[in-house]
């Protein structure tokens, strides 16, 4: 194990979970933008349209400066949060995906390249060459997400994987090609939000105007087919996982879906009703708004995602407290929940080597370490905890004092969202111990 | 349970999907160029704020010139960075993942440091972008952006550092009553003379890029030779100064490293220290036409840093070698297939990498006004390949969709 970082109340997944969905404002912006972008240029040069270019250049600025940085930081972020929140959980996906997180960096490598000399090249190259560059941040861009799809697609459904330990059998699971198809719409709805935010501010109106609506266009094409893939996305989810989201497991997948599903039709009503009907209303301020309800949109889907893989980190084979599930034959990788049940985690834990467990004090040290390593990812410590409180949890349950908790740990497993616990009965004892000197949570 | 046991019994089960030996060289590779665009931001905006302060006319045209090229290098640094970052993972991962857990406010706050350096960055070449390019410079941001850097650079130092020295990972995070510390607010690992050689560096190298950049622009007719002559100049002395304090230090850092680990009598390292001295000699032998010699000496630079980074690779290697790691030892589970997936399309990036560069090197060459013309076939062929690759891999996905019922 290594060592724990605890982040109070809302534990350190909620760190992953908001850098994550950040980061996919500016990722789906970078991805999806220079579609657009092409689309213009294009017209620009076929139509010989000079008074385009201004959008052009605006429009690329704030890519450059907005989706590069915050993009490719906030990227860097989730690697860096999963690394300090889930080292086993990044570290088995890294392991498995390495070289397809390295193609993903070449392509990201061309992005760079191509969008800076894209930008300082407007007027400076033949215009046909500019437009190929566009193009090529495009593709470029756009096959980055053709990659990372595989692997996020990997952590919820890891198909065949886990019969062959194939990086392909993994890569194009079950749910890959729905979210793909779901993450090219809506990229072109994000880019479409940006694009009549900074067509709103051009200082020719006209055009300012034709550009919104062109956008707006984009954005509902892809806002519809965006929905119609999602449905697509939903119907592939495996049984387990419909069960919990929508026949009572788990009731906040069913609410975090409503959450999405109504902030895409508010951006789909901005986009008919500011884009189409009255373009000269749209603006920097509406922009803002109709994006932080997109956020707020993006938070609930990714929550779902991540709630829908329960009680896994990676789908089928590592828990969410990074203790592997089961055995995966074709890498000789050994399930840990049966090895620990045997031989225990504490005798195991080196940051435990020194405690002696006769003492009263230790076991309570000891029993703090294995609830921070077994549960800490998911739940939060404190009673007002935000962030599934234990304290709480078990006092609704009714096990307050130590050896309930430690009977408790047993039927962990009954609960489709929660991993058997994978510990011995000294664990058990030890982590019971613990728990019982949290304040109580209940009424 | 030993400190040896422990750090192999963190290893991931999954093994490495290739030999250890070729992501060992991916990592060494990918820094050298990562390392090097660092060291042009931090040497770029100490320059820069040096110039405005000190450097007349002329140097403060520089400034202006290097706080363009911080955005652009800080940019593509970052992207560089994610290879070295990718690979430490999957062959060191106990020793970077322990010390970033360890130190993990300090890892989230790495990333508030690079993304105040970029936006500072930004803020100071977009300030002083308009107006006379020889006038005076506003120079808060560029000072915000130097301290962000700065920031960053210690930050990781230190990630690096803890990561090294396992045996005291126990005692720094067990409190004195015997709990477990789980803040991530502390850090530890420093050592000074290791920093410094990073910092030193970075003069070394924005010396040769400065160099480079008057060579780069002797064609354009709107650049005064008179100007290019003065970054020439003070580029060679900086890259000459810069690489001596970084030998300097550099040696500091050696006489950190315990002795038992036998790092000085290594032959990479002696490759290392010979391969400064050539440069050195070099740019000592380049003093009256710098411009001339551009071309050498980056190539001579961009060696000194690579066999320095291998060299840094080999310590890495000693020290966790006494606690009885070794990549080497990775369990293989090969997989030709996704291998064969990157090395094709690291070739075809670099086929497709020509069409933009292509693109920057002419038009930076030709004065603002005229219009450069691109040989039609490049673009068509960039664009022809990236949807090659497409097809290729979706085409492979739909079989394999089929094959193992995953459609429709």
């Amino acid at each position: 194990m290594y060592p724990f970082w605890e982040v109070p109340l809302v534990t350190s997944g909620m760190i992953i979970a908001f850098i994550a969905s950040f980061h996919i404002l500016p990722s789906h912006l970078a991805t999806g933008a220079f579609w657009f972008n092409a689309y213009i240029e294009r017209e620009a040069v076929k139509k010989d349209r000079p008074e385009l270019y201004d959008f052009l250049s605006r429009f690329t600025l704030l890519i450059l400066i907005f989706c590069f940085v915050i993009g490719s930081i906030t990227g860097v972020g989730i690697w860096f949060s999963a690394t300090v929140a889930s080292p086993r959980g990044i570290s088995g996906l890294i392991h498995n995906y390495v070289w397809g997180w390295a193609t993903e960096w070449v392509f990201f490598f061309l992005e760079i390249a191509t969008i800076y000399v894209y930008y300082y090249t407007l007027g400076r190259i033949d215009k046909e060459s500019h437009l190929k560059l566009g193009v090529a941040y495009a593709l470029a861009a756009w096959i980055s997400m053709v990659i990372i799809t595989g692997i996020l697609g990997f952590m919820l459904t890891s198909g065949k994987w886990i019969e062959t330990g194939g990086f392909f059998d993994g890569f194009f699971n079950q749910t890959y090609w729905p979210q793909l198809f779901v993450r090219t719409s809506m990229m072109l709805g994000i880019a479409g939000i940006y694009a009549t935010i900074v067509a709103s501010r051009m200082k020719n109106k006209a055009v300012g105007q034709e550009i919104v609506r062109k956008a707006s266009l984009w954005g509902i094409a892809g806002m519809v087919f965006g929905a119609i893939f999602t449905l697509w996305y939903l119907f592939k989810l495996p049984e387990s996982v419909k069960d919990m989201a929508f026949h009572g497991g788990l009731p906040y997948l069913k609410t975090l879906l409503c959450v999405a599903a109504i902030a895409y039709f508010i951006v789909l009503l901005y986009f008919i009703i500011f884009g189409l009907i009255r373009p000269q209303m749209a603006g920097t301020v509406t922009g803002i708004i109709i994006l932080l309800v997109l956020f707020i949109g993006i938070g609930a889907g990714e929550g779902f995602r991540e709630g829908a893989r329960r009680p896994y980190i990676i789908s089928q084979y590592m828990y969410g407290n990074q203790i592997i599930a089961r055995d995966v034959p074709a890498l000789g990788v050994k399930s840990e929940v049966a090895k620990y049940q045997e031989k225990g985690i504490t005798k195991s834990l080196y940051w435990a080597k020194h405690l002696d467990l006769d003492r009263a004090e230790d076991r309570i040290k000891a029993g703090r370490m294995l609830a921070l390593f077994l549960c800490g990812n998911c739940h939060s410590f404190e009673v007002n905890g935000i962030i599934r409180p234990l304290p709480s949890l078990l006092s609704r349950v009714g096990v307050e004092e130590a050896e309930d908790i430690a009977g408790f740990m047993d039927a962990l497993g009954d609960y489709p969202y929660m991993p058997e616990f994978p510990g011995n009965d000294l664990d058990k004892e030890l982590i019971g111990e613990y728990l019982a000197t949290l304040p109580k949570g209940g009424e | 349970m030993d400190l040896a046991q422990f750090l192999n019994g963190m290893r991931d089960p999954s093994g490495v999907p290739f030999f250890p030996v070729v992501f060992q060289f991916l990592m060494v590779l990918t820094f050298t160029l990562h390392i090097v665009c660092v060291n042009v931001v931090v040497g770029g905006l100490a320059i820069s704020i040096w110039e405005a302060w000190k450097g007349g006319p002329y140097g403060r045209r520089l400034a202006r010139g290097l706080a363009k090229a911080s955005t652009i290098i800080l940019s593509v640094a970052i992207v560089l960075g994610v290879a070295p970052l990718l690979f430490v993972q999957v062959i060191y991962d106990p020793f970077w993942y322990a010390s970033n857990t360890m130190s993990a406010i300090w890892a989230m706050l790495f990333l508030v440091w690079v993304c105040t350096a970029f936006y500072a960055a930004y803020g100071f070449y977009l300030g002083n972008k308009k107006g006379d390019a020889y006038g005076e410079l506003k120079l808060f941001w560029a000072y915000v952006a130097f301290g962000a850097m700065a920031l960053a650079g210690i930050t990781i130092h230190t990630l690096t550092m803890e990561a090294l020295l396992p045996d005291m990972w126990h005692k720094w995070l067990i409190d004195g009553n015997g709990a477990l510390l789980t803040g991530g607010a502390r850090f530890h690992g420093m050592a000074l003379g290791r920093l410094l050689h990073f910092f030193m560096a970075s003069f070394a190298v924005t010396g040769v890029y400065m160099i480079l950049y008057a060579w780069y622009f002797s064609p354009r007719p709107d650049m005064e030779p008179e100007y290019l002559a003065y970054v020439a100049k003070k580029g060679v002395n900086i890259a000459l100064y810069g690489t001596l304090l970084a030998a300097a230090t550099g040696f500091w850092w050696a006489g950190e490293v315990p002795e038992s680990l036998g790092f000085l009598s290594n032959p990479v390292f002696l490759l290392s220290v010979l391969a400064a001295v050539i440069f050195i000699l070099y740019l000592a032998n380049s003093q009256n036409d710098p411009a001339n010699h551009a071309i050498p000496i980056t190539v001579l630079l961009l060696i000194t840093v690579f066999v320095m980074s291998y060299a840094r690779e080999i310590l890495r290697m000693k020290y966790v070698g006494a606690f009885d790691y070794s990549i080497f030892a990775y369990k293989l589970n090969l997989s030709w297939g996704s291998t064969l997936l990157f090395f094709a399309t690291f070739v075809l990036g670099l086929v497709v990498l020509y069409f933009p560069l292509l693109c920057a090197f002419k038009t930076g060459r030709t004065e603002p006004g005229k219009v450069v013309v691109i040989p039609e076939k490049v673009g068509s062929l960039a664009n022809i390949l990236l949807v090659g690759w497409f097809i290729v891999v979706a085409g492979l996905g739909i079989i394999i969709s089929f094959k193992n019922g995953t459609l429709p």
